[in-house]
């Protein structure tokens, strides 16, 4: 069988596919369904200093080819992820990367402090998450900010310290710079973008928060566009997400310049996508005679 | 036909074969499908995740409770109303067609199995879950009474196959069956007989908060099968949240229910 292996930040994964933050829970709620330590990596739910209990609902509404969500990083706070969640995740025998979301700076590095030997293997920053009033994206728009948290968390931690960058921004590649500088080993983009729909029937928004965040097919091409830029812009490994479903499409993301890719929305459709994603990778690679998969990342830029 | 991801499995994605859709009123229709891995694991209460169209639009799963499980022949049957683009797309497959189905999910209706006086509340389209739950009871020698109600006649679905399983009372808003009434005026008289042990109720909010007040000023202990919008249906997303009456924060309808405690849950509008 072909050796889809792929370190990331330091991180050694057994293939590239990962399950993007907040669409796969601890791996325990899909394991009845599929191997879960078939995956390259969990990546946890949000993951806050203190219990937060999320938005209130609706928080799911479906739109052309996605959904925009507003659970706004309902979890049971660092400790009782250590203690409760962690254990499970680990189970799996695959790494695990917690997904970390703090309202200030300080937070950001009392949670990286926490986590750090607590057993993760690698810490996801998200100062991109468009569901929460403070923090989240606020501190994730800005490049100067963003890099304070970064620099912060890094010199906190000896854990990898992956950046999740927001597409909501003009200048995605000025913030891609801005926390490689500060520090990050490596970037996963993207995150959702912002938005938000109306009940004609009702005339008021559908989401009890509002605004949401979009995900699944139809942010793809913009997740591709993130991908290529910032892959050419910065010389750290670049973790590509964003509506992907099939095999096909984790290619194209490798092509535009990602080392992994995370399925997410994706498994609402289909509980196995990111299973069939890893056999349609296995069996690209076999039927190509590809022995070193890893000369496809950013082949599209690469071979111009 | 089905195909099972592990053969240990209960939970799985079914490929579920269509085998007979009627429309059992206007915008309504009974669909019955092939899955002999799926009627063994499923229970009264719980529910499915339906796979609708090829492509990515409609892109999420639609909820729909087990109506009915034919364990002999392997046969589950889904109630549903024509609603939206999801249903739609259901109400046009024929014999034949396959569909994903991923269950069974949730939790469903708890119940002992020694027979006593049950007393089932289906409120339009809540009569879905109910007549699988009014077949298992009535298998466990309970004494049932199911009340269905709908704003016209042709709202009360299913009336002569609960017969079989207790005895059936309707009532209509426009007063097109002989009583005239909301399913609440209705659920009172009863309640006003006494003895019911267990109340079950499934339908619109208004209807499942006015049995959550009924239950907490008589004591009748009561379920109630809820509905929030889906997306992994397993507890993983966090998207159905309903919010917990005994402690702060939420509860996954997809998980800790559909089916409630009449006191474990608030009820927001
Ligand atoms: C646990 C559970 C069991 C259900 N059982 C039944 C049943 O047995 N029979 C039946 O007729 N209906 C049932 N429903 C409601 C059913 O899921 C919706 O009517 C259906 O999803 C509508 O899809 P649509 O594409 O036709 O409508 P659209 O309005 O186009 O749907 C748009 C989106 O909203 C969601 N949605 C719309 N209405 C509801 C609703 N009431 N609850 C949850 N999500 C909704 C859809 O799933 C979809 O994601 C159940 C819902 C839940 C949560
Ligand atoms: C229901 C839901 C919850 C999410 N929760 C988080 C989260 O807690 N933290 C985070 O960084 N991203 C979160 N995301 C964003 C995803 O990880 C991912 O970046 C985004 O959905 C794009 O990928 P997709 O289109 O494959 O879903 C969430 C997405 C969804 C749909
Ligand atoms: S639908 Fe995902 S947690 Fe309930």
């Amino acid at each position: 069988m072909i050796d889809l292996s792929v370190e990331v930040a330091g991180i050694r994964m057994q293939n590239p596919i990962l399950v993007a933050s907040g669409t796969f829970g601890c791996g325990e709620e899909y394991s009845p369904l599929l191997d879960v330590g078939r995956l390259g990596a969990l990546v946890t739910k949000g993951i806050t200093l203190k219990p937060w209990q999320g938005n209130k609902p609706p928080r799911i509404c479906e739109t052309p080819a996605g959904l925009l969500n507003a659970v706004g990083l309902q979890n049971p706070g660092v400790d009782a992820f250590i203690h409760e969640i962690l254990p499970v995740m680990k189970g799996y025998g695959v790494p695990v990367i917690a997904n970390i979301a703090g309202f200030t700076k300080e937070e950001f590095v009392e949670i990286a402090k926490r986590l750090t030997g607590a057993g993760v293997d690698g810490l996801e920053i998200n100062i991109s998450c468009p569901n929460v009033k403070s923090g989240g994206m606020a501190l994730g728009t800005v490049p100067e900010l963003a890099a304070e948290v970064v620099e912060a968390v890094v010199e906190s931690t000896s854990l990898p310290v992956i950046v999740k960058l927001t597409p909501n921004v003009t200048d995605i590649v000025a913030l891609a710079r801005a926390v490689t500088d500060a520090g990050a080993s490596a970037l996963s983009l993207i995150n959702t973008l912002l938005g938000m729909a109306i009940d004609i029937k009702s005339r008021r928004p559908v989401l009890g928060n509002v605004l949401g965040g979009l995900s699944g097919p139809a942010i793809r091409p913009v997740a591709v566009r993130a991908v290529w830029q910032v892959s050419q812009a910065v010389d750290v490994p670049v973790i590509g997400m964003g509506g992907i479903c099939r095999g096909e499409d984790a290619l194209e993301f490798i092509l535009a310049g990602a080392t992994a890719v995370a399925v997410g929305s994706a498994h609402f459709r289909d509980p196995l996508a990111a299973m069939k994603i890893i056999s349609y990778l296995e069996s690209y690679c076999e039927e190509n005679g590809i022995n070193d998969w890893q000369k496809l990342i950013g082949a599209a830029w690469k071979n111009k | 036909m089905e195909t099972e991801c592990r053969a240990d499995a209960q939970l799985s994605d079914y490929a579920a074969r269509v085998l007979e859709q009627v429309a059992v009123a206007p915008g309504c229709r009974l669909l019955t499908v092939s899955s002999p891995g799926l009627a063994r694991a499923a229970s009264p209460g719980q529910f499915a995740l339906l796979g609708c169209g090829t492509g990515y639009d409609p892109f999420l799963r639609r909820p729909l409770s087990f109506h009915r499980v034919d364990l002999k022949r392997g046969e589950v049957s889904f109630l549903y109303r024509v609603k939206g683009v999801g249903t739609q797309w259901l109400a046009e497959r024929r014999r034949g067609d396959v569909i994903p189905v991923l269950g069974p999910l949730g939790r469903g209706f708890r119940h002992s199995d020694r027979g006593k006086r049950g007393l089932l509340v289906g409120a339009g389209l809540g009569a879905a879950p109910l007549l699988f739950l009014a077949e298992r009871l009535a298998g466990q020698a309970w004494s049932l009474t199911v009340l269905l109600g709908a704003t016209t006649k042709t709202g009360i679905l299913r009336a002569d196959a609960f017969g079989r399983f207790g005895t059936v009372k309707t009532v209509t808003e426009d007063g097109s069956t002989p009583k005239k009434g909301t399913i609440l005026d209705l659920l009172q008289e009863e309640l006003n007989g006494g003895g019911w042990d267990t109340i079950y109720a499934c339908g619109p909010r208004v209807v499942l908060k006015a049995v959550q007040e009924i239950s907490a000023r008589t004591g009748i202990p009561a379920q109630i099968s809820v509905e929030e919008r889906m997306a992994c249906g397993l507890g993983a997303c966090l998207g159905c949240a309903c919010r917990s009456a005994s402690s702060p924060g939420y509860l996954r309808v997809c998980r800790e229910g559909p089916v409630f405690d009449a006191g474990e849950v608030i009820l927001d509008d």
